[in-house]
Order: structure tokens, then sequence, then C-alpha cells
């Protein structure tokens, strides 16, 4: 079943077009990831599909999500579906959090506005989210300077996932992590998305992020959609010279070492 | 001789948190050694040691057989031609007043005169910034450009041909590509695998990123809480006497 359907969308900042009329359909519980370099659209995109964009930025065309085209809801009609049904979640962690507010504070505040619980069920059901997502509970009373950055993002996770969304959109959750830290990030992620059964998408510059667990794949460069397939024929057969340069950027570990051995054109896309 | 190493290197911030124990390693001239560890195992404290911004707390670390710790500033000039280094953020490497040319230059304006080159043309303060930005690929018409008017990349290459303008015998790579998308990440590895071997450069190369470290060094150590877990070749990466936390590794990059 459709869960989003995206239209021909159009995203221009003035009479400069930054997405290019793209379509896509995601299917519920599935994940979807869009990849591209820095400048493709590709976060342009998603937050056109969320109405986060900044106000100098237009959107046209259609985001179908359940048949109803979100580019057209009012504000409440927006709210309750952020509330209930699409979550967020961002590459700055800082930036998602409130410097002088605890992380609990966070989930309260979200629990209040979404939920009738008395404040003893809220604390009990932050604290459950955070242990979900391999958080001790005592980072209920921590301030985010307090935490590594994985921590702020696996934070970030447990509130998106606290209403149990039937749609996430992870804008590069974890390009501002170590790698590391992003691997077992992506693998919570993936661990989450199983247990829930939410629809993903996951906007990326590294494919080895799409790797493991992506369903369908598309490519964006410099606002339009260059190819776009489930994920074993886009990998295994790229159609497009960009996806194979992307490719070759990204290889298993065990191809590393080939890695800077020979003469290759993908440096045409560099600087 | 090796060219560096270090032995018992002690480091700690506050009383009873060490950030190293026990680090002992060498590298050899035109050999890529690297350093592959999470965010707060301490390579980038290990740099700072290595690149004598930080002090020791106990341990030595030598430079061709000389201890470069603990030294004063003025003892410790002769070898800073020598020690160059390139760090992760392009864009606060580089004074945003100043023009391209300007930063480029800087160590040539102060050392110049007094190093004698091999692999550059000694000339000119113009014909030097012209060479550099042969080297690493990159227009001339960028040098009288501002930082701003820069992509991370050409950043990134900037920060490379200042560090090599002095033909350094060690470049210490604190995370030169993290900041960068995969393609660029790519390019700018490549440009680093020529310019080691065309200069004779050794490098020290600290990364987070598996797959950077197996594309460039030829030996490999794993941190992890301050200390050394793991080191081997490049070869043995996939050997099954390999560490658990480097299985680890390998299982979440793969």
């Amino acid at each position: 079943m459709t869960l989003l359907s995206v239209q021909n969308l159009t995203v221009q900042a003035g009479e400069v077009p930054l997405v290019k009329g793209i379509s896509f359909d995601i299917q519920k519980g599935e994940w979807l990831a869009i990849i591209g370099q820095s400048g493709s659209g590709k976060s342009v995109t998603a937050s056109a599909i969320g109405r986060l964009l900044a106000p100098n930025l237009k959107a046209r065309g259609k985001a179908l999500y359940n048949g109803k085209d979100m580019l057209r809801f009012g504000a409440k009609e927006m709210r309750r579906l952020r509330g209930t049904s699409i979550s967020y979640i961002f590459q700055d962690y800082q930036g998602s959090f409130t410097p002088f507010h605890t992380i609990g504070r966070h989930f309260d505040e979200f629990l209040k506005a979404h939920f009738k619980l008395s404040k003893a069920q809220r604390r009990e059901m932050a604290e459950q989210t955070l242990e979900s997502v391999g958080l001790q509970p005592e980072m209920y009373t921590r301030y985010p300077f307090q935490l590594s950055g994985g921590q702020l993002q696996r934070s970030s996770i447990a509130l998106a996932l606290l209403t149990k969304p039937d749609l996430v959109i992870a804008d590069e959750p974890t390009a501002a992590l170590d790698s590391i830290s992003a691997f077992k990030v992506l693998r919570l992620l993936a661990d989450l998305q199983q247990e829930t059964g939410c629809a993903m998408l996951f906007i990326t510059h590294d494919l080895r992020h799409v790797r493991k667990y992506a369903d369908q794949i598309i490519v964006m460069k410099e606002g339009a959609v260059v190819e776009k397939g489930d994920k074993q024929s886009v990998l295994d057969q790229p159609q497009h010279a960009y996806t194979r340069s992307l490719m070759t950027a990204s290889p298993s570990l065990s191809a590393a070492s080939q890695l800077l051995k020979g003469d290759d054109t993908s440096c045409v896309y560099c600087n | 001789m090796r060219l560096l190493q270090l032995n018992d290197v002690q480091k700690s911030y506050q009383p009873g948190i060490p950030v190293l124990k026990d680090i002992n390693f060498s590298l050899d001239r035109k050999e890529c050694l690297g350093i592959v560890g999470e965010s707060g195992c301490g390579k980038s404290t290990l740099a700072r040691c290595i690149l004598q911004l930080e002090g020791l707390d106990q341990g030595e670390i030598l430079f061709e057989g000389t201890p470069l710790h603990n030294k004063t500033e003025r003892d410790i000039r002769p070898y800073r031609r020598q020690l160059q280094t390139v760090m992760q953020n392009p864009a606060s490497s580089l004074n945003p007043k100043l023009k391209i040319r300007h930063s480029l230059m800087e160590p040539f304006r102060q050392y110049g005169a007094q190093v004698s080159l091999t692999h550059f043309q000694h000339g000119s303060e113009e014909e030097m910034a012209r060479q550099l930005m042969e080297a690493v690929e990159l227009s001339p018409d960028l040098l009288s450009r501002y930082p701003h008017e820069l992509s991370g990349g050409q950043k990134q290459r900037i920060s490379i041909a200042r560090a090599i303008s002095l033909e350094p015998a060690l470049v210490v790579l604190d995370e030169p590509t993290s900041s960068l998308d995969v393609l660029t990440q790519m390019s700018i590895l490549k440009l680093l695998d020529h310019l080691r071997d065309a200069l004779d450069l050794s490098y020290l190369f600290i990364s987070h990123d598996l797959l950077a470290i197996q594309a460039l060094s030829q030996k490999i150590l794993v941190m992890k809480e301050g200390q050394i877990v793991d080191r081997f070749e490049k070869g043995d990466l996939f050997a099954h006497e390999r560490h658990p936390y480097t299985k680890q590794l390998v299982s979440l990059f793969d």
C-alpha cells in the first residue's frame, strides 16, 4: 500500500530551481534512500515533504500522504500529522535539542503535547524509550552538552519514534557522527524500523549506509532524479555514470585496497 | 633509524583520567601508518602530542632519534618544518580574512630562505605558489580568492598544499577527509597517496573511517580508550587473529 506518493515535486528559490519535478512513492514499512552529493537537492526534497522549507523556498506539485496532499494542509492538520504519523531525525543533533533543557524535559514536552498522560507515566515512558535506543535512564536528567554525539542522536531517534509514526524522515542522521558511531546508530535505526514497521525516507550521501538496509534507492543530481529502482537492481546494474562513480567512492571494505588504484573519471564530479 | 618513535607515552588532562596509556609505535620514512578509533579514543590527542601542541606526562617522542617532547618552543622550531599537519576542518584551518595566496605561502615566508627543496624548484613566492597549486591539482586563479569562495574539497587541497610546501618528512593527517562527501573524500585520498609517492613523504593518518584507513595506509593501529589494542599490516585486516574490537569494526563497516 502506498503511504506517500510524491508527484512532480518542484522547489524553487526565486527563479532558481533546486528540485526539478521529481516523483516517487514510498510503500508502507519500506526503507527508501535518497542519495546524492551536497547540493543535489535531496535535503530540500525531504524538507518540502515535511513542510519544513525556509520561507524563501516555494514547493509545487503533490505529496500525497494516504491519498491527501500534505502540501495543501493547513498548520493545524500538519501539526496533527507531525505529532502522530510523521517524525523527523536531523543531521544536526545539537540543533535538535535546546541546550538549557535536560533531555528529559524534551521528552516531557513532546509527550505532553501529544498524549494525555500523568507526570509519572510520562517519565516512565521516556525512560523506557531511552532504554530502547541503548541509553541509560539516567540520561533523563542530563543536559545535551553532557552527552556525546552518538548519544544525542540516539536520543533524537528515541524522540522521533515516541509516537510510533508511520513515516520517519531521516535527513543524514549519521553524517555528523564518526563513522563507527554512525554504523551503530544506523543498525539501531534498522532494528527499530523492523520492530515498529514504520516507513523510512532516508537521505544520505554515503552509499555504504544504503547497502544493508534500504529497499528502494533514488539517486539525485542537480535537483533531478538520475536513477531509481529497488536496491539490488540499482547496485547491481547502475545505469547512470554518476551512480557508478558514487559506488566506486564507497566500496566494500575488502575492496578498499584497490580504491586508490587506477585512473578513473570520477574526479570530474569532485572539488 | 626510525623517522618517528613513541615509547611508553602517557597523557592525561585531569589527574586519574588517562587519555593516552602506554603508547608505543614507530614509523619509517615513506610509510603511511593509519590509526583508527572512535571519537574520544585519544587519537587526536596523540596527534597533538606528536605535533608538540601538547606536552607529555611520561614517555618519549623521538624524531630521527632526537627527543621532541617537552622542549622549548625555540628548540622545537627547526623541527616544525619537518612535521606538518592537515586537520579535519578545512574551514577553520584557513584565516577567513586572508586570501588563499597569503595563507598558502605562510610557511614558505617563514622558512623558505633556509630550506633546500628537492622536489619543488626553489623560486620566487609566486613561482612556489604556482607549483604548489599544480601539485594539488587546483587552478592558480584560486590564489586570489578568499576561503569562503572555495568548496570544502578545494579548501582541504589548499591545506594539503600548505602542509607539503616545505617538503616535510612527516605529515600528520588528522581526519583530513571526515568533513567531505564521499566523492571528494576519494579524490583527496588519491591526491594524498600520489603526493606521498612523489615527494617521499611519511604519513600518520588518523581517522575513524576504517575504509579510508584501509585504502591509504600500509600499517594499521587500532585505538580504544587511550590504548593501542591491535596492530597489523593492511593485508591482515580480515585475519582471524585480530582483536575482537577490530573484528567488531570490520563487521560494522562491511
